[in-house]
């Protein structure tokens, strides 16, 4: 049998290649500190964050087929687990921090999952913003709790164990913090990697393409529809928690749904068929907004004109767009070759 | 023993005023190959839908291996063996043939849960798959995305999706329909070598073509405006002109 | 007994307003198979147009009749935006609805910064027109007169518009059209036309809508992604794409929403997100729903 041999090497061949080019890229990435300013770095903390939170929300959306309108629900529960836990409690570690905002985020997901998941498309939409929303509105309105729409501060933490308060805010968020995060985002890629591609993953895509059939494959369609979406929801208090740390601050806004918009408007922006697109999506998303920021006062107006065009013309998102050019690439390298 | 595997007693089924289905006992052993045959409308689907719990029973109940169909659902009812294709092609587009048949061996082999193992270099699983690609010609094919198969290659992979769970017992509606006459022997005979390869005990078969059910089937049971009018072994079935006649949805030649 | 009834009505307005906007969000839906998150852009836009309209009408002394004319003739007038939205809507209609989801909330984005370079960041206003109505009494209680004139409005809208549904021509045509696209095109209806009639037919109920409350309240740059929310309450409380099930989800938010601020002022989102998830468990595809997917 010639056929599958050839595809199990090219199967090899594009792990390859994807392993070679995220070598690559976090070889940039760790490199960064030594030649960006500080102000770079400061701006790359959030795209970290937000990588791994569209990690979770791409096995929602991407593998599963399930549109969160309300996944910002999740970074605020993080950034408040953050707040509650520095703040109250006393906790210094930012590992016991993470635990925390994951537990956290778990617990609710279970019950909001377990009532969304029934249904799919534009009610699973509605459904979840409108679980976000009330999340919202509760740190909102019970201002002692949560201190209201001011929020609340989130203190210094500890990394491994390690006291680091000697340092600036900018030397810790530059140097410690920033390759914690970036180690958070390798670990978290990976994982995901892992989970798309193992049994569970394919079930997720099973169901995702016609949900009947495979039912009576034997898929549990309900079930890993709401493993996935703790899952996801997961990955979004560990963004959650690694936002409050760098702003030192958890606000209500992180909830409100037009935040859950624009994290999907990162994930079609990055594009949702790859393992890139996460990370690609978040930075172009940031530091697009703090170009436009800087160069007009209405940089809503820009940023809404963008996801327009994003949305009528690349609609596969960079990633897909930089997938098509090197196969492009890559054909036309094939064809001399071949002469 | 000749317990059945699938039992109906009185079940029937209404929507709102109109009974698609009025009540019918049924039992389906192992060992057969039954044919449901009727003119459209006469409630086939109804009846396969009732058998695998897509519908509930409006009145009377629906059993496979002695427990209530409507209650156990479509994946515990793939667990204990039963499995069904569909009327309309139903694949998944994005999946590759080979990822929609291991689908279902995941599930038989109660391996889906497993989250960090690759789903693509299980021995266990890829084995079966080439198995069930083999029996159903889909061995060409292993790697491409559902949706860019020929419309009766869709059929068959939604019917070899089937197969992969290793069912005791499988239903299947119209898995020729829409496809050439020569094709259509073609798709049956696989069906008939598979289902011995891989140890089916019953067929359940809804078929239109008259002259594929007198060659492959061995009971037949004829539906027609919503009541069974005739439940035989083959050979008494087609000595009837009248209950021909009234499954195929004409009268019979002579007849006013 | 007069506060039980001053809840009712001061309810019974919001419910009002909420009903148009939720109202539009339903034809289109129910249409096109579009969710509109641009709704409350819409709503914002008639709230903005409106109270510059309304400054302008009293400037040059229009009678207070005529100066809510002018405000709901204004209000109607942004349902020009309709068609060429619609337009740029049209290019992603045969693809997944996140991306249709997505381009809605792109408007919505846009709109905000628009109403801000318009009217600045300060909410706008009609200053006194909302007092010259008065009050009227009601025997046991009194009622600012404006609430009950836009409930008239409303009333008059909802009857309006189940006439123009069940009883014209047009209507059984967009009826037929959301029942089966693939149907009545092959009758003959231009579902092209359609939809851009749909929409700005949306897009006018959001915009009346919104030009209704700004005399009660204010035009701010908050209003349209608030309203979204509780468009969306309406709408699952309802069924989507039904309405009547616009007409009872508003009355149910509205009732509840003045309720709550009576009683238990921190509870009002909160009450309202209480019923929804109880309609989802019990009613899944809400109360005038037909299926949920």
């Amino acid at each position: 049998m010639p056929a599958p041999s050839t595809t199990e090497a090219a199967r090899r061949n594009r792990n390859l290649c994807a392993i070679g080019g995220g070598v690559l890229l976090v070889a940039v990435l760790a490199l960064l500190p030594g030649v960006a300013s500080p102000y770079t770095l400061t701006m790359i903390l959030p795209v970290f964050a937000y990588a791994i939170a569209l990690l979770g929300l791409n096995l929602l959306f991407g593998t599963s087929g399930l549109l969160s309108f309300g996944h910002a629900l999740f970074l605020a529960i993080g950034a408040y687990a953050a707040a509650v836990m520095t703040g109250h409690w006393g906790v210094k570690s930012l590992e016991l921090v993470l635990l925390g905002g994951i537990a956290a985020a778990v617990v609710v997901a279970i019950p909001v999952g377990f009532l969304s998941v029934r249904y799919t498309r534009i009610f699973f939409g509605m459904l979840t913003l409108s679980f976000g929303m009330l999340f919202h509105s509760f740190l909102i309105k019970f201002y002692n709790v949560t201190g209201g729409d001011t929020g609340m501060s989130v203190k210094r933490v500890r990394l491994l164990g390690l006291d680091l308060s000697h340092l600036s805010r900018v030397e810790f968020q530059t140097g410690p913090l920033y390759y914690y995060a970036l180690v958070l985002v390798i670990a978290a890629t990976l994982l995901m990697w892992r989970i798309v591609q193992s049994p569970f993953g394919l079930h997720l895509r099973a169901q995702r393409d016609n949900a009947r059939k495979a039912e009576y494959l034997g898929v549990r369609v309900h079930a890993f529809r709401l493993a996935a979406f703790v899952l996801s929801a997961a990955y979004g208090a560990v963004a959650g928690v690694l936002l409050a740390v760098r702003s030192g601050n958890a606000d209500p806004e992180l909830a409100y749904w037009t935040h859950s918009g624009e994290l999907v408007f990162m994930t079609v922006l990055g594009g949702f068929a790859s393992f890139v697109g996460p990370l690609v999506g978040a930075f172009a998303f940031i530091f697009l907004r703090d170009w436009l920021m800087g160069m007009t006062e209405f940089w809503r107006l820009a940023m809404g004109g963008i996801l327009v065009l994003v949305v009528i013309f690349v609609p596969r998102g960079l990633a897909g767009l930089a997938a098509d050019a090197t196969t492009r690439l890559r054909n036309q390298f094939d064809l001399r070759s071949r002469r | 023993m000749t317990s059945a595997l699938i039992e109906v007693k009185s079940a029937s089924r209404t929507f709102g005023s109109f009974t698609a289905l009025a009540p019918i006992d049924l039992a389906i052993s192992s060992g057969e190959f039954v044919a449901i045959v009727g003119p459209n409308g006469a409630g086939k689907t109804t009846l396969v839908n009732l058998l695998t719990g897509l519908l509930r029973p409006s009145t009377g109940s629906v059993t496979f291996k002695g427990q209530d169909v409507s209650r156990l659902g479509p994946v515990r009812l793939a667990r204990m063996g039963m499995a069904r294709g569909f009327q309309l092609v139903t694949v998944f587009p994005e999946l590759t043939v080979a990822e929609t048949i291991a689908v279902a061996a995941f599930s038989r082999l109660g391996r889906a849960h497993h989250w960090f193992s690759s789903a693509h270099s299980d021995g266990d699983i890829n084995g079966r798959v080439a198995r069930v690609a083999d029996a159903f010609g889909l061995t060409d094919r292993l790697e491409q995305p559902a949706r860019l198969l020929a419309q009766g290659e869709k059929k068959l992979l939604d019917v070899a999706s089937a197969f992969a769970l290793e069912p005791e017992v499988i239903l299947l509606d119209e898995p020729t329909s829409g496809v050439s006459t020569a094709d259509k022997h073609a798709i049956m005979q696989t069906l008939v070598i598979a289902s011995e390869k891989m140890g089916v005990k019953a067929v359940v078969l809804i078929e239109h073509d008259m002259d594929l059910v007198a060659t492959y089937a061995g009971r037949i049971v004829g539906l027609h405006a919503g009541r069974v009018i005739a439940d035989r072994p083959k050979n008494d079935f087609f000595t009837d002109a009248e209950v021909v006649a009234m499954v195929v949805g004409r009268p019979p030649k002579g007849f006013h | 007994m007069a506060a039980f009834a001053e809840i009712v009505l001061g309810g019974l307005f919001h419910a009002a307003v909420l009903f148009l906007v939720a109202a539009g969000l339903q034809l289109v839906f129910g249409v096109q198979k579009i969710v509109n998150l641009a709704c409350g852009a819409f709503y914002a836009l008639g709230a903005y147009v409106g109270a510059s309209a309304a400054k302008w009408a009293i400037g040059v002394g229009l009678p207070t009749p005529l100066v809510l004319v002018v405000v709901l003739l204004a209000g109607l007038a942004c349902a020009v935006i309709g068609p060429p939205l619609e337009r740029v809507l049209r290019t992603v209609y045969d693809r997944d609805e996140s991306f249709q989801l997505l381009l809605t909330f792109a408007f919505l984005l846009m709109f905000q910064d628009l109403f801000r370079i318009g009217w600045g960041a300060n909410p706008q206003t009609t200053g006194s027109l909302f007092l010259s109505f008065g009050t009227l009494d009601l025997g046991l209680f009194k009622t600012p007169a404006y609430n009950v004139f836009v409930i008239a409005v409303a009333i008059t809208v909802a009857a309006g518009l189940g006439w123009f549904l069940q009883r014209t021509n047009f209507g059984r045509l967009l009826r037929a059209t959301a029942e089966n696209r693939a149907m009545a095109e092959a009758v003959g209806v231009n579902a092209r036309a359609m939809f851009s009639v749909v929409f700005t037919l949306g897009v006018a109920l959001g915009t009346v809508g919104g030009a209704l409350v700004v005399p009660a309240s204010a035009a701010s740059l908050d209003m349209a992604a608030e309203l979204v929310v509780e468009a969306f309450a309406v709408v699952v409380i309802g069924g989507l794409g039904s309405i009547s099930g616009a007409l009872a989800g508003a009355v149910i938010v509205g009732l509840v929403r003045a309720a709550a601020i009576v009683f238990y002022a921190e509870a009002e989102l909160l009450a309202i997100y209480a019923i929804v998830i109880a309609v989802l468990i019990l009613r899944p595809a809400g109360l005038f729903g037909k299926e949920a997917v």
